[in-house]
């Protein structure tokens, strides 16, 4: 099964990021830029430090990321849920040996902008004009197909193929079937 | 040499959902679409945590989901329920939580972990309610859980050794330890506690006995440092000593319990081998494990076996075959209980279904599985044990599917898979407990019967494997079926010329058919064909012992000093030849290192209980005798040394229970209704002593010590004609029986 997404253009978000209140990295800082210049893509993988499918996923994404980062992609490792405060992520960072650029989406700003609800879920981005067009959005993998429910291994690696094919300047293709994992924790006004 | 039993498992609790923040997005996530929150109805109880929700997680979730716990996060305050409140009322309603596989209905068992329609709609209705807290203060305590062991300090505790360090990420690992068991005696189990070091990674584990450390030797190399694999095969030795219990650990029970009467043992030179199911868990963890052991002073007063349906030979699963059923049936030759199941199918397997048919074509169902998943398996005990009587037919029949419909299917596209050790590779598996039930008094062990029904049953798919045929054969042999073993034997070493082992039975099944010279040759061409070997070499010692060749005896069972000193059946074996060359100390220090070993010996037991008797002490041959007893209530001799030792002491009450018990065994023994009569008549019972008196003399009218003892017992009667008779008639067998002369000449004039 294909699933289409709308392709949204990100021109506002961006903007939004330039005034800090995009998300905040480990020491505070705003995170000002996702993609750095010449970037061809930027990955946000949504993780939660509490989600098991989110943590066994860890290792792929980071090897995924070691080999398209020369190419030209950006990855960020985004934790989105209120409870993944900075001491918390930078516990779980250095437990998972995780050496990618990691955000804490304080505010959801990215959840929205990326319009995920999971945690593990990936999102990836293109660069447009001045902003970021969304052209893939779901799962890693097809590993786990609903909860309890998991392949021996996974048979389609979706975000790999988006990204290979970004980067083959090639139309992306769309994940095959449901992120499956732990919901993102929706912030409390 | 036996079968082995296999190891698998069961889910770890992964994953959970909190709430959605996008309808638009949850559509087309099939978790992630909750509904939204809404506030109580008018009039309606509200749903909360104290109220009604805490219990249920308490009761349901909280063994794997507490801190510290198997489960991936805590359920045991009202936060961590806020937190995860929308991914319980999701899973629950999936039933994917609490982890169950068996169909509601077909089997009851015990510990069913499976919430009713009204709970999952009571968790539905609370989440969807806003997860209202209630009041605090009427919330139950939250359950309380070690942190160490939960069923106190073991007796034993066992540690892997070597841990085994388990990759960030990949497939799922099989890994087998080795726990040898470090004590030099015997011991009972009655319970055990497995604590994994890191239990999130632990989905299930599963123990096996390996009585002859057989798995080290297959696995010279790399044993110490566990051996990768999904299943294994272990030789159970040479007694009949078949698997008696479910050894299957998964992480809602951590403690294993058996029912009473029904520890299992433990023997010096046993291993226990830790068969475990590891999953990564993202970040590089470390697999180890320590085992618990709880010990009972009581051997087993009531004998389970596991039996086994299968059939392997039938896998054979063509790639893209959707419905590849595999069957077995096994008629059951006695009454049985069955006290729990354990059916095992790898990846492809889809509906596991397995029933009885009763001798009167009524079907009994045992456990049907509609929805196959070898992360979830375990061992399933029966809330009351079902009795199948004798005739029934146990039926398995496995579906599975080896489509790429199959999301478990380990191959895409698929291949043609057989039956195998490796994860991929299949399996048809049914293991049954049963406890035997309704067994006559004085036929054969019945789980012998139930051993030869299983093996004929193999053999009928099987016809050359040489497990099923040696097992076969000694089940004969065990029967007292002697000449139909030696044929069996016979049979096997034509297609596994020069084996060890069926050697030394056909010797041993040989010798007990009474044909000794030729098992005396079967038992010196396996010693020269296997110098190294200790059985034949016993079974030729315990020969020439009985031939009287006490020399002889004593030089094989010298040299088995060196071959096998920890093999307590040899020190007895040494003390019965000293004891028979009249060397009662050296005899004795054997039978007591023998007890050091096992303290359960039966030999060295009976012997030191007859040495005691011998020595005039007659309390101490109480103590030994009780415990040989103990170890074989079938020996009669051991009952009669038993009464024997009672009488000395001045307990003649037992002695004459005892020589009743006895006579239960052997009813036809005269030598037990003499003795029996005596104590009577010690106890001034003088009818029921002239009664078993002539019972006696029945069985054995020749014997002129039986006539006089009569002919006493008659004459303090009163029954003065019938003395004088008696004291006639053992003078008439034997005219120099001097007290039957004198007891004649005393009686008064009739």
């Amino acid at each position: 099964m294909t699933v289409l997404i709308r392709a949204s253009l990100l021109a506002l978000a961006m903007s939004a990021s330039l005034t800090g209140t995009l998300a905040v990295d480990l020491n505070g800082h705003p995170v000002e830029q996702l993609a750095p210049p010449g970037a061809r893509a930027v990955v946000l993988f949504f993780a939660a430090s509490d989600c098991p499918i989110s943590n066994r996923y860890i290792p792929e994404v980071q090897r995924l990321a070691k080999e398209v980062e020369p190419l030209g992609v950006r990855f960020w490792f985004v934790y989105p849920n209120p409870g993944d405060i900075a001491s918390v992520v930078r516990a779980h960072d250095a437990e998972f040996a995780i050496n990618t650029y990691t955000a804490l989406d304080t505010k959801q700003t990215l959840v929205q902008m990326a319009h995920v609800t999971i945690t593990p879920e990936a999102a990836v981005f293109v660069p447009e004009g001045a902003g970021l067009r969304e052209v893939y959005r779901g799962r890693i993998d097809d590993r786990y197909f609903a909860l309890g429910r998991e392949r021996p291994q996974a048979m389609h690696h979706d975000l790999e193929e988006a990204i290979r094919a970004i980067l083959a300047d090639k139309p992306v293709p769309q994940p095959g079937g449901p992120p499956v994992g732990c919901s993102i924790v929706t912030l409390q006004p | 040499m036996k079968s082995s039993r296999w190891v698998r498992g069961r889910i770890l609790a992964i994953a959970m959902v909190a709430t959605s923040t996008s309808a638009a997005i949850a559509t087309r996530h099939i978790f992630a679409a909750e509904s939204p929150v809404t506030t109580q109805p008018p009039g309606q109880a509200a749903v909360t945590w104290s109220g009604q929700i805490a219990p249920l997680v308490y009761n349901n979730c909280t063994t794997c989901h507490h801190p510290g716990g198997a489960g991936p996060f805590s359920l045991l305050t009202y936060q961590d329920a806020l937190r995860w409140g929308p991914q319980i009322a999701n899973v629950t309603s999936s039933r994917y939580m609490p982890p169950w596989l068996p169909e509601h209905g077909y089997g009851d068992f015990e510990d069913e972990r499976r919430l009713s329609n009204e709970d999952i709609a009571l968790i539905a209705k609370w989440v969807k309610t806003g997860m209202p807290e209630g009041d605090p203060t009427a919330a139950p305590p939250p359950p309380k859980y070690s942190k160490t062991w939960q069923y106190g300090t073991p007796d034993l505790i066992l540690t892997v050794e070597r841990p085994f360090n388990l990759a960030a990420s990949g497939t799922d690992v099989f890994r087998n330890f080795v726990l040898p068991y470090p004590l030099k005696q015997t011991h009972y189990i009655r319970a055990m506690e497995i604590r994994p070091g890191t239990l999130q990674i632990v989905h299930h584990a599963n123990i096996l006995i390996d009585r002859t450390a057989s798995y080290r030797r297959q696995h010279p190399e790399q044993w110490k440092d566990g051996v990768p694999g999904m299943e294994l095969e272990v030789d159970t030795g040479n007694e009949f000593d078949p698997d008696s219990n479910f050894l299957f650990w998964k992480p809602d029970t951590p403690v294993l319990v058996e029912p009473e009467g029904m520890p299992w043992r433990l023997d010096p030179g046993n291993d226990l081998i830790l068969n475990m199911h590891l999953k990564p868990s993202g970040k590089p963890e470390v697999a180890w494990a320590q085992v618990g052991l709880y010990f009972t002073d009581q051997p087993p007063s009531k004998q389970p076996m596991l039996l086994q349906l299968e059939h392997d030979s039938a896998l054979d699963i063509p790639a893209g075959q959707r419905n590849f059923a595999v069957e077995d049936a096994l008629q059951l030759p006695v009454d049985v209980e069955v006290l729990g199941i354990y059916p095992h199918a790898h990846y492809l397997g889809k509906r596991l279904e397995a029933w009885a048919m009763l001798p009167d074509q009524q079907k009994k169902w045992l456990i049907l599985i509609p929805g196959w998943d070898i992360d979830r398996q375990s061992v399933y005990r029966y809330r009351n044990p079902v009795f199948l009587p004798k005739g029934s037919v146990v039926h398995m029949r496995y579906i599975y599917d080896n489509s790429s419909d199959n999301e478990h299917n380990p191959h895409i596209p698929p291949v043609r898979v057989k039956a195998g050790n490796r994860s991929e590779d299949e399996m048809a598996h049914l293991w049954l407990q049963v406890l035997p039930v309704n067994t006559p008094r004085n036929g054969p062990d019945p789980r012998l019967l139930l051993e030869e029904a299983w093996m004929r049953n193999w053999l009928s798919k099987e016809p050359d494997d040489i497990i099923p045929l040696y097992n076969l054969a000694s089940a004969l042999a065990g029967q007292g079926r002697h000449q139909d073993a030696v044929t069996a034997f016979r049979h096997l070493l034509a297609l596994h010329p020069g084996d060890e082992r069926a050697l030394n039975e056909l010797g041993a099944a040989l010798q007990n058919s009474g044909d000794w010279e030729e098992a005396e040759k079967t038992y010196k061409q396996d010693i020269a064909a296997h110098p190294g070997t200790c059985d034949a070499r016993f079974n030729l010692a315990r020969l020439a012992l009985k031939h009287d060749q006490t020399s002889e005896a004593g030089r094989q069972f010298r040299t088995m000093l060196e071959q096998c000193p920890s093999d307590a059946a040899v020190h007895s074996g040494v003390g019965v030849v000293l004891a028979s060359e009249g060397q009662s100390v050296a005899a004795e220090a054997e039978f007591r290192a023998a007890l050091q070993i096992d303290p359960h010996d039966f030999t060295a037991l009976y012997n030191l209980g007859d040495l005691a008797l011998q020595a005039s002490q007659p309390q101490q041959a109480v103590g030994l005798l009780e415990a040989a007893v103990q170890q074989r209530p079938n020996d009669t001799d051991a009952h009669e040394q038993l009464a024997g030792a009672y009488a000395l002491s001045g307990r003649v009450g037992d002695a004459i229970a005892q020589l009743r018990e006895a006579m239960t065994l052997s009813p036809d023994n005269p030598g037990l209704h003499a003795l029996l009569s005596q104590a009577l008549a010690s106890t001034g019972q003088l009818q029921q002593a002239i009664a078993e008196r002539k019972v006696a003399l029945r069985l054995r009218t020749n014997d002129p010590d039986d006539w006089n003892n009569l002919g006493v017992l008659e004459a303090r009667a009163g029954k003065i004609a019938e003395a004088r008779e008696d004291f006639l008639h053992a003078l008439q067998l034997a005219p120099d029986h001097a007290q039957a002369r004198a007891n004649l000449q005393h009686l008064p004039p009739s």
